[in-house]
Order: C-alpha cells, then sequence, then structure tokens
C-alpha cells in the first residue's frame, strides 16, 4: 500500500490534463513540470487562509500544498478547522484573508461550481448523487455528452461511463438508478464523476466512515490508481490507522492553526495524537475492573426480516460485550430488534430471566433497554430542544406533577446523570445544537441514563467525536459497568473494541461468527472472523472486487433485482427475462394494460363507447386536462404542486373570450397570445414566491389559487362568456378532424411530444430531474434551482393559459367559476400517470397515459349514467388509490430487493 | 434582562400582536360600525367554525403533516346531520351523527397517513375531493332547510345580555384545553419532538403512529362540531357548506408563526392571528368588498405572511449562533415542504 517516492512517480508521468470548457485561465499541467525540489508539480495550495464565522476564529494562518500523485491527509480534533478547510477549498466558504492557488495562479471561487470548474473535486458522506437517475447520467452529471443535434446522448453517456466504472472497480450495469447501490458504491460513482470531469484536486471528506474493512481496500486501491493518474488528493478523517496507511504527508490542524505537515513515515501515530490534541493522553482505554454478575440478557435462536439469525448471546451484569463486524454484517440490525424498533420473526429474549416481546421501542425502554443510534444528529436528539427536553423525553411522563409538565421534576430526573458526565454547558435551557458533538454525546448519555436502564446498547458511540470527547465518553461507559450495567458495544473501531471490551462477538452475514475471550481477542483474529477469510494484502482492484464477499444485504443494503439479472451471465433468454421484467415493472405498461383491460370489457358492453361522438368529446375533454397535466409534470418533478391551474385556466378563459367578444376584429392570434400571456404571469408570480421566497408551493399555489379566481371574478363582474360570443369558426378549427383525430388532440400530442423530449433530450430537462431528486446535490454540479423552479411554474402556468383559450373556445360558455376544481382532475392525472410527488421521477408518456386513463374511466362512470356532481368523489378516490398502490408497489420490489 | 426582552420583541407572536392592535386600530378608524357591538357578534360569529378548524390543524402542522381536508369533513358532516334532520329525526341524534361521520373521516385519514404511510398531503388533497364529493352523491344539489329551531339559535344568537355569540362558546371551551395540551403536558413535548426530529422522537419510545392518529381524528371531531354550527349558523345543510374554509384556516395557523417545517409555534400566536383575520374580514365586508375579493385577500395574506416568516428566519439565523435548522427534506419520507419548496 505504501506509496512510491515522489521523484519516482514523475517519471512514471500521463498524458497532460484538459479541462472541459475552461472559463477560467488555468495553465494545464504537464508531465515535463516539476518544482524545483523535485517533488512532484502543486496542484493546489492554501497560502495563509483565516476565516472566521462571527466570533468564532475557526482557521487563521493556515497553509499547506496538494501535490500531483500524492495524498495529504488532513487530521485534527472536531473543531480543529478540518471541514473549514475543506469548504474552502471546495468553494463554499471564501476566506477572510489568505490565497487559494490552483495550478500556481491565484484564484477566488465563489461557489462549489467554480471550484468544479477549477477541476477540484469533493466526495463525502451526503453524496451529491441523484437517487432517480442512473449511475451514467449521475457521472456526467453538470457536463452531459452531447449528440450532433446538439441533444443529450445517453447511449454515449452509458458506453463511456463503463470505462469509468472499471476505473473505480465497481462492475454495475451503467443504467442501474443510483438509489439501488450501497453507500460505498455509491461514493465510488462520487469518484468516477470526478474522473469524468477531469478533477485534479480531489477531496475525500471522511470517506472510510461507512465502509467495512473490505470497503476500505478497495478504496485505498482506487486512490493508488489515482495516484497513478497524477491526481492530488486530500483525505480528512478520524482513524488514525487508516491515515497512515493511505496518506503520504499528514496536516495536523488544532484550534484552527496548522501544527505541522510531515511524511507519514516520519511520524508515529503517539506523535500525532499528542500534536492534535496539545497534550499526551495517558490513556484512551481505562483500565478495566470488571466486576461480572447475573445475566442480565440472554437472548436465544434470535432472528429478523431484517437479515439476522440464529443469534445467542448472552449479557451480564457488569460486563461489556463488544460487536465487531463488516458494515452489513447485521449488528446494527440486532440492536435495533433488541430496542424494538424491528420484529423479531424467530427465537426468544429473555431479560432478567424472563421472556419479553419487545413491540416497540417504548415497550423496550419501560423493561429498561437503552439503545444510543449512531447517527447522533439525526435520531438522538431534537436540535430545537433544550438540553433539559432533550434529556427528559423517554420520561417525560415520569416528569409530572398534578398531570403538568413540571421543570423541578425534571431536573431531578436528569441532573445528576448530567453532572455524572461533566457536560459543559451554560445553562439547562440552551438549545442542544448549538454544543459540540462530543457534549452533544453526553446529553445522549445523560438521557438514556436517566430511563435507569439495565442494558445499554451503544451503537458507535464515539464516531466523529474528537479524541478527548472520545476518551472521556470511554471513561464514563466504563464506570457504568461497575455500576452493574450490562454494555452491549457495537464499534467499528477495532482499538475501541479491543480496548473497551470484556468479551468480543464477531458477526458475518447475520449470524454471529465466532466470540473472544479479552485475551485472545486481536485485530487478525477479529478481522478474520468477520470476513470469513484470512487477511492479505489486496492485489490489484480487478482481482480485489472479484473476490468481495457477497455481503448479505442489511436493512439499508439493497441491490437491484435488476442489476442481478443483467450483471450475471448474459445468455439470450435471461437478456429477454431480465428486459421483461424491466418493462414490467414501468409504470406505463401498467397503464396500458389496464386501459385495455378497461376498454374492451366496455365496448363488449356499451358499444356508444366507441361512437365517433363519444369518442371525440372524451378526447377532447381529456386534451383539455392533458395540456395543464403536462406543465404540472414539470412542477412536481421539482418537488413541488401548483393547484392554482384551475383559477389560471378560468381566468384566461375569461380574458379570451371578452377579447374575442369585445375586439371580433381584432385576430384571433391575439386573444391566443394574451391568454397565455396571462397564463405566463400567473405561473411567474407562483414561481418567484416558491422559487426564490422560498415558500412551500401547496401553500403558495393554495393562495393563489384564490387570488387568481377573485381577480378573476372581479374582471368579469358577474358576466359571462355566452354561446355564439366565440365565432363558430373557430371551434371548427379545434374540431376539425386530420387523420381521424381532431386539431385540438393533435395539439395535445403535440404539446406531449414537445414536453417528452424535452424532458429526456435537453440539459433543462434533465436538470429538473435533478432538482427533485437532489436539490443540493444539484446546487452542487451549479444547477441553478431557483430558475429551473421558476420555469417549470412558468411552464405551468402557460399552458394553462393557452388551455383557457383552448377551453373557452371548445365549450362555448365561460363564467367566473369556469375550470374551479379542474386543479384536483389534473391532480389526479398526473399521479395515476406514475409520477411520484417526492420529485425527481415520471414521464411524459406516463402522464399522457393517465390523463387518457382517467377520463376513460370517467366516461365508463358517465355511461353508467353516474352524476357529473359525484364525478369530484371519483377524483378524490382515484388520488388516493394510485398513490396507495404506488406506495404497495415500492414496498414490495424494497422486500424483494433486501432478499437478495 | 436585556436579552429577554430582546428575545421577548423578536417573537414571531410580539410582532403579531403589534399588527393585530395596529389593524383593530385603523379598522376602527377608517370603517364606520366597525365597533359596533352587533357587528363584532356577528363577525365572531362568521369565524366560528374556522376557530375550530384551526385548533387541531396547527398540531399536526407542528408534527409535519397537514389536513387540507377539514372544510370537506365539516360539510360531510352537515350534510350528515341534514339528512337525519330532513328524515324527521331529533337535533340531537343529529348533531351525535355529524360527530360520527367527522370521527371516522379523521379516522380515514389517519389511517392513510400512520397505517399505509402515505403522504398527509397527498391524502388529505384527496379526501377534500372525496368528502366534497360525497355530499353531492348524498345530498344531490338541494339542500335541507328544515332546522330545529335549537340549532339555529345556537347558531344565531348571543350570550343573553351580551355580544358574545353562542356560537364561539365550543372554541372558548377548547382553545385553552388545546393550549395546556401543547404547552404543559407530556403529550404536546411529544407532539414537538415529533415535529423537531421524527426519528429521535420514535427511538425515545414516543409512540408517534398513535398521536399523529389521534390528532388527524380530533381534528375530524372539531370540524363535525363546525359542520353543526354551520348548520345552525346558515339554517341549512347544503352540499357546499363550509367550501374554502381551507383557506383561512390554513392562513390562520401559518400566520399564527406555526412553521411549515413542524416543531415549531405555539397557540397565543394562532389565537392572535384569528382575530386578525376576523377583523381584517369584518372591515372588508364592512367596506361592501365580494367574497371572491376577500378570498384574494386573504390568499395575498398568506403568501405574505410565509414570504415574511422566511425573512425573519434569514434574519435571525444571520444575527445569531442559531444553528441552521436540518431541512426536511433528508428525510426519507415526504413531508409538508416535500412537495414544497426546494432548500
Amino acid at each position: 500500500m505504501r506509496s512510491q517516492a515522489p521523484s519516482e512517480r514523475v517519471d512514471a508521468g500521463l498524458p497532460a490534463h484538459g479541462r472541459v470548457g475552461a472559463d477560467q485561465a488555468v495553465p494545464q499541467l504537464t508531465r515535463a513540470a516539476a518544482g524545483a525540489d523535485g517533488e512532484a508539480q502543486v496542484c493546489a495550495e492554501l497560502l495563509r487562509v483565516s476565516k472566521a464565522f462571527g466570533p468564532t476564529q475557526a482557521v487563521s494562518d493556515v497553509s499547506f500544498v496538494l501535490r500531483a500523485g500524492e495524498v495529504l491527509a488532513l487530521v485534527g480534533e472536531n473543531g480543529a478547522g478540518k471541514s473549514t478547510c475543506v469548504k474552502i477549498l471546495g468553494g463554499i466558504y471564501q476566506p477572510d484573508s489568505g490565497q487559494i492557488r490552483i495550478a500556481g495562479e491565484d484564484v477566488t471561487m465563489h461557489s462549489a461550481l467554480d471550484a468544479r470548474r477549477l477541476g477540484i473535486a469533493v466526495v463525502n458522506q451526503y453524496p451529491g448523487l441523484f437517487g432517480d437517475l442512473s449511475i451514467a447520467e449521475n457521472i456526467f452529471a453538470g457536463k452531459p455528452l452531447r449528440g450532433g443535434t446538439g441533444l443529450l446522448d445517453h447511449g454515449r453517456m452509458r458506453r463511456d461511463a463503463v470505462g469509468y466504472l472499471d476505473r473505480v472497480g465497481l462492475r454495475r450495469d451503467p443504467s442501474t438508478l443510483v438509489s439501488a447501490l450501497r453507500t460505498s458504491e455509491q461514493q465510488m460513482v462520487q469518484i468516477a464523476r470526478a474522473l469524468a470531469a477531469e478533477a485534479t484536486v480531489l477531496i475525500l471528506d471522511e470517506p472510510t466512515a461507512a465502509l467495512s474493512t473490505r470497503e476500505v481496500d478497495t478504496l485505498c486501491a482506487v486512490i493508488d490508481q489515482l495516484r497513478n493518474s497524477r491526481v492530488s488528493m486530500m483525505f480528512v478523517g478520524h482513524r488514525l490507522e487508516e491515515i497512515f496507511r493511505i496518506a503520504d504527508r499528514v496536516a495536523i490542524l488544532r484550534d484552527g492553526q496548522l501544527v505541522d505537515t510531515r511524511r507519514t513515515e516520519q511520524i508515529t501515530e503517539a506523535d500525532a495524537v499528542r500534536l492534535m490534541v496539545g497534550r499526551s493522553l495517558t490513556a484512551l482505554y481505562p483500565d478495566r475492573h470488571a466486576k461480572i454478575g447475573d445475566v442480565v440478557l440472554q437472548v436465544s435462536g434470535l432472528a429478523a426480516a431484517t437479515g439476522v439469525h440464529d443469534i445467542d448471546l448472552t449479557i451480564r451484569s457488569g460486563e461489556i460485550v463488544g460487536l465487531a463486524g463488516l458494515v452489513g454484517s447485521g449488528r446494527t440490525e440486532l440492536a435495533r430488534v433488541l430496542f424494538g424498533i424491528d420484529h423479531r420473526s424467530a427465537g426468544t429474549i429473555r431479560l432478567d430471566d424472563r421472556e419479553v416481546t419487545l413491540r416497540s421501542p417504548g415497550d423496550a425502554l419501560a423493561r429498561g433497554i437503552a439503545y444510543i443510534s449512531e447517527d447522533r444528529r439525526g435520531q438522538s436528539l431534537v436540535e430545537d430542544f433544550s438540553i433539559l427536553d432533550n434529556a427528559t423525553l423517554p420520561v417525560v411522563k415520569k416528569a409530572t406533577r398534578f398531570g403538568f409538565v413540571s421543570k423541578r421534576v425534571e431536573m431531578a430526573l436528569v441532573s445528576s446523570p448530567l453532572q455524572q458526565l461533566s457536560l459543559r454547558f451554560r445553562s439547562y435551557d440552551q438549545p442542544v445544537g448549538t454544543l459540540s458533538g462530543g457534549n452533544q454525546q453526553k446529553v445522549v448519555l445523560a438521557k438514556w441514563l436517566a430511563t435507569n436502564p439495565r442494558l445499554l446498547i451503544l451503537d458507535e458511540p464515539t464516531q466523529g467525536i474528537d479524541v478527548a470527547a472520545k476518551a472521556e465518553v470511554h471513561r464514563i461507559v466504563s464506570e457504568l459497568a461497575e455500576q452493574g450495567l450490562a454494555i452491549l458495544l457495537i464499534s467499528s473501531d477495532m482499538p475501541e473494541v479491543l480496548g473497551m471490551s470484556d468479551r468480543v462477538l464477531v458477526m458475518r452475514r447475520g449470524q454471529l461468527a465466532a466470540e473472544f475471550a479479552r485475551a485472545e481477542a486481536t485485530q487478525e483474529a477479529i478481522a478474520s472472523a468477520a470476513t470469513g477469510a484470512r487477511m492479505h494484502a489486496a492485489g490489484p482492484v480487478a482481482a480485489g472486487v472479484a473476490s468481495l464477499p457477497k455481503v448479505r444485504a442489511g436493512a439499508g443494503d439493497v441491490a437491484s433485482a435488476v442489476d442481478v439479472t443483467v450483471a450475471s451471465e448474459a445468455t439470450p433468454t435471461r437478456a429477454l427475462v431480465g428486459w421483461l421484467r424491466v418493462l414490467a415493472a414501468r409504470r406505463e405498461v401498467g397503464l396500458i394494460g389496464a386501459l385495455l383491460a378497461m376498454i374492451i370489457p366496455i365496448t363488449l358492453v356499451n358499444s356508444r363507447f366507441l361512437s365517433s361522438t363519444n369518442l371525440a368529446s372524451v378526447s377532447a375533454e381529456a386534451t383539455l386536462v392533458g395540456f395543464v397535466a403536462a406543465g404540472q409534470l414539470l412542477v412536481v418533478l421539482t418537488r413541488n404542486i401548483d393547484v392554482s391551474v384551475g383559477s389560471v385556466i378560468g381566468l384566461s378563459a375569461y380574458l379570451f373570450g371578452s377579447c374575442v367578444k369585445d375586439h371580433p376584429s381584432t385576430p384571433i392570434i391575439v386573444a391566443v397570445l394574451i391568454a397565455a400571456g396571462v397564463g405566463l404571469g400567473c405561473g411567474l408570480v407562483n414561481g418567484l414566491v416558491v422559487g426564490y421566497g422560498k415558500v412551500p408551493s401547496i401553500v403558495v399555489t393554495l393562495g393563489t389559487l384564490y387570488v387568481y379566481r377573485g381577480i378573476d371574478s372581479i374582471l368579469s363582474n358577474g358576466k359571462e362568456i355566452a354561446p355564439g360570443d366565440i365565432p363558430q369558426s373557430v371551434q371548427n378549427v379545434l374540431s376539425h378532424n386530420v387523420l381521424g383525430v381532431s386539431t385540438l388532440v393533435w395539439l395535445g400530442i403535440a404539446v406531449f411530444v414537445i414536453v417528452g423530449v424535452a424532458l429526456r433530450w435537453t440539459l433543462h430537462g434533465r436538470e429538473m430531474y435533478q432538482v427533485g431528486s437532489n436539490p443540493e446535490g444539484a446546487q452542487l454540479i451549479g444547477v441553478p434551482i431557483n430558475r429551473r423552479v421558476l420555469t417549470a411554474f412558468a411552464a405551468s402556468g402557460l399552458l394553462a393559459g393557452l388551455d383557457g383559450a383552448l377551453w373557452a373556445s371548445h365549450y362555448g360558455i365561460v363564467d367566473g367559476q369556469s375550470a374551479g376544481g379542474l386543479e384536483l382532475t389534473v391532480v389526479a392525472a398526473v399521479v395515476v400517470g406514475g409520477v411520484a410527488l417526492r420529485g425527481g421521477y415520471g414521464s411524459a408518456l406516463g402522464v399522457a397515459l393517465g390523463t387518457v386513463a382517467l377520463f376513460t374511466i370517467q366516461n365508463v362512470l358517465e355511461l353508467a349514467k353516474v352524476d357529473s356532481n359525484d364525478l369530484p368523489a371519483f377524483y378524490g378516490a382515484a388520488i388516493i388509490v394510485a398513490v396507495t398502490l404506488d406506495m404497495l408497489i415500492a414496498r414490495r420490489s424494497r422486500r424483494v430487493k433486501a432478499v437478495l | 434582562m436585556r436579552a429577554a426582552v430582546l428575545g421577548w420583541l423578536g417573537r414571531w407572536e410580539t410582532v403579531l400582536a403589534a399588527c393585530v392592535i395596529a389593524l383593530l386600530i385603523v379598522a376602527y378608524a377608517t370603517t364606520p360600525g366597525f365597533a359596533d357591538g352587533f357587528n363584532i357578534a356577528n363577525s365572531i360569529s362568521l369565524m366560528s367554525e374556522k376557530s375550530l378548524m384551526i385548533l387541531p390543524l396547527a398540531l399536526l402542522i407542528i408534527t409535519r403533516e397537514i389536513d387540507i381536508s377539514v372544510a370537506s369533513i365539516g360539510g360531510l358532516s352537515a350534510v350528515c346531520a341534514g339528512i337525519m334532520l330532513r328524515d324527521g329525526h331529533s337535533a340531537g341524534i343529529a348533531v351525535g351523527v355529524a360527530i360520527v361521520v367527522g370521527l371516522c373521516c379523521g379516522a380515514f385519514n389517519g389511517f392513510c397517513v400512520t397505517v399505509l404511510g402515505l403522504p398527509s398531503l397527498v391524502v388529505t388533497l384527496g379526501t377534500l375531493a372525496l368528502f366534497r364529493g360525497l355530499c353531492y352523491v348524498l345530498l344531490g344539489g338541494t339542500p335541507v332547510t328544515v332546522i330545529p329551531t335549537s340549532l339555529i339559535d345556537f347558531g344565531n344568537n348571543n350570550i343573553s345580555g351580551t355580544y358574545v355569540p353562542l356560537d364561539i362558546v365550543p372554541f372558548v371551551v377548547l382553545a385553552p384545553l388545546v393550549a395546556i395540551t401543547l404547552h404543559r403536558m407530556p403529550t404536546g413535548r411529544r407532539i414537538y419532538a415529533i415535529g423537531g426530529n421524527p426519528d429521535t422522537a420514535r427511538y425515545s419510545g414516543v409512540h408517534r403512529s398513535k398521536i399523529k392518529f389521534g390528532l388527524f381524528v380530533v381534528s375530524g371531531l372539531a370540524c363535525s362540531i363546525a359542520g353543526v354550527i354551520s348548520i345552525g349558523r346558515t339554517s341549512q345543510a347544503s352540499p357546499d357548506g363550509l367550501l374554502g374554509y381551507e383557506l383561512d384556516a390554513i392562513t390562520i395557523v401559518f400566520l399564527g408563526g406555526v412553521s411549515f417545517l413542524g416543531g415549531r409555534g405555539r397557540m397565543s400566536g394562532v389565537v392572535w392571528s384569528l382575530v386578525l383575520l376576523t377583523a381584517l374580514r369584518s372591515a372588508l365586508q364592512l367596506h361592501n368588498v365580494s367574497a371572491y375579493a376577500q378570498g384574494t385577500a386573504v390568499g395575498v395574506l398568506l403568501i405574505f405572511s410565509l414570504l415574511l416568516s422566511n425573512l425573519a428566519r434569514v434574519v435571525a439565523d444571520k444575527l445569531g449562533t442559531r444553528r441552521r435548522r436540518r431541512t426536511p427534506h433528508t428525510d426519507a419520507r415526504p413531508t409538508l415542504t416535500g412537495v414544497g419548496a426546494p432548500g
């Protein structure tokens, strides 16, 4: 794993890097350019950079260099300034003073997009990937490949993606949706994206936090590849042994200042810790004087649908049992079953020798089980709550006097645990979000201690905490054991497991693979039990991937069902079956099937359905809604909704009608333009308030629903457009048949085709999906979210405006309430058409089919003499049924995937 | 001490209260008859249905859910009660039926959200249509006009000797109960926890589904009482009863400082906001502004109040050391703002 000496690598050399679409004059790296001291070329440099946030000085006077083909590790406690440095290099923060140099030139970056353009890529734990889009699209996101016509070339992106995937050792079909990948695989896609963007500076921010040992090996191999490609890398992490394994040099930060930069072979881990902390830590792990008592927890034959089975374990009072294993081996799943979050499917759990059934965390709490989960901010604390409120949340029912919550009783319950943990805070009412990570973890511990547990389950308790706080947590845990608690310690930090545990259990593939007493537990023994093979140095990337054991899927790990079929030996029949399964899963196919299933019986029973008048009227009504549904598709893709469309149609229809009626000599096109313009204006207002004002679209469009309707009523003032006001010639144009289909319907088809093509083959269209799928990720690649949202609403308004003109022309009657309630029909059509209301997923074809399906059903109901007043009930039911079906199908396919 | 006073001044409820007082003064000065006892009683009576709807709605929005079917539940309850009256049953039976219908509608919403796991926005959008549609299915086009005097009196008379309308009494009774539950009882703490961080609440033993289901049922109950009030006040049970009331209800709750992100909001703000909207509608009515135009005004008010609260949040973030709120679209399940502005 150790890198070659710099001088050797300079000679290895590689073709010069270019930059795509360079806006800035950045000099190119070439083989020939090498620093005066023979070291590799400097790619990026921070020079005496300082940054303050209010009164806090985050970093001051920090300088370091990143060289081509070299890995610099940035280490330091939490709050030392690591993430600030990452964000400064990543363009998210601007330094107050000092300079950033890229390839020797001073640069100023105002956004992450500027950093991208300069060749800087950041890979972090919360990937800016788009789960609803394919791997190939994600790799080329922000720099998509175009074909000859200027439209996006998806085929070429898929083919080129395979090359990048090979380089990072990810063997997956590029058409797979990223949401089907594990976190480690998603990180590889991020790196592939950085490669595709020809990044010269790659910042890896805590990349190993969610990885198993084997996946870390793969990452190391990838990093070696990147070294050979002359990419300069910065690695930010907490696990010193990984850092010393991967990095060439290490830069140590303390309290916002750079303490030292050394080559990793010239410094020991102990020295690095000392420099980080500023003092020698005598013992990270306290001496254990275990007083082991009676059995508290006894589990036999435990199994759960989330992937654990045949679990037998015992924990005694005063004992710390460490639980090691690869990510995905089932440790957290086991903890969740013990805490009642997930249900057990087999086996028994006995507490203090009494069998218990745990149906919810409340049950577990009542029995004296406490679970500190690994996601502190996300799962253990309410950031807006004060320290006191957080600490008393599980026991708030007890913190009462005469039924009312009493602060005095709250304090009585938690003040002693809080003091025992020597929490540093200003007052009990301080919001917990203002504390440091270590102090927050102490609040979490205090919270659970206040429940007087018998069994404490800790899941990665020191993750993301600085070294000093880690030591304190370990001391506290050891004390708790001495006081008689039974403790289950789940940790991926091998030294922590070895230093704290009285016994070590190792899980592999959902089962217990090994058990070691304290004396016999070693890193090698644990690792080999966890992987099921003898530890060996990782070979070349391809071999490393091939020898990856199939880790059993846990709750969060899913493999695409389709992907398995495609990736395996592709015989013709297997490929066909796989392709058919993909097709069957698509909503559009289901809709066509449902339509046929409805139409065929109906025509047999009631031949009027297929009569030309019936079909003409149904298709006209469907088109009038379809126009607007296409616009709604764009809005929903961006994770919004527009319920004002009905009012917009009414308003523009009235204005169109009154223009035609009052100015009969003006060409009709003027009236159409007025209608379109009004619709566009309404849409722009919506889009501005939602996109730029950051107000939820449901609320905005609910408000504008009434505002536009009110304007319509004020303008029309009780008048209406009556039959005859609009010349028959206009109506005839719309109903004129071309190839058996009316002009109106052709217009509708044209709209759907245009929208569909734009969504699939233009950058603007794909960006709509990106905005809805992952707004933060879209921002990171420079998608102007506000503008896209504005565009979506503007398009929705424009189409509604045009629809108003068509509406008035088709029906010939318009009053102040026209098209009222139409928004429900539109939403129903979109939902039935398979568009996800959470954004990022849906197609024009689906919406078209959904509209047709909806109106077919409506027509069937009408032919069956159902009253038109009853239709809103039908639309409401349609929305609920469609969304329920979608959710059930999604649940089923997730379960199917998890089993693989 | 100074920090405490500044903090109090900067709170949404304080600013809102100031606006309300300002509005009342301006309305009194510019609108003849505004302070007239009869007008006050009438204006309050007009808002009596909405005043009930907002109580559970505020709690639901704090837990990151929403119920936009409130008006439709009220309408359906009223229609069912009207059918009972039309068929000759007593007022007591009619009221009982209305309440049962409201409870069932609320339970249906709650079931779809907590058991089926569907987003509440979509569910209540669907039930808004479904329940309203059922109004028409059950009653056709003709309203029921045979209403017993007991209900009519309830909807139109004041407490004897005062200008306090009888139909605001349910609100006066329920509002303090809701406020005490939210601010002083464990259930209220849990409600704030669910909205502040749903996962943390769950892992702290809070039974989220039970609480949310209960809130939807209570919402149905409150709306059914609103429906009964509407029958008394308008002397009829009509399929378009309480049509469009959800606009006012949502405006009042958001204007009252309940955050659409969840986890924030106080009943005092909601009550002030109710007063503001009552006064606004009263003044507009006296100036002969049509119902549609009033709707326009309320719509504008809704949008501006949210824009303003966003601005206030941005300013507070910049001024204070308060950490940025975690944006809810990182949650697995879509929330109110899951179908809302990104970021």
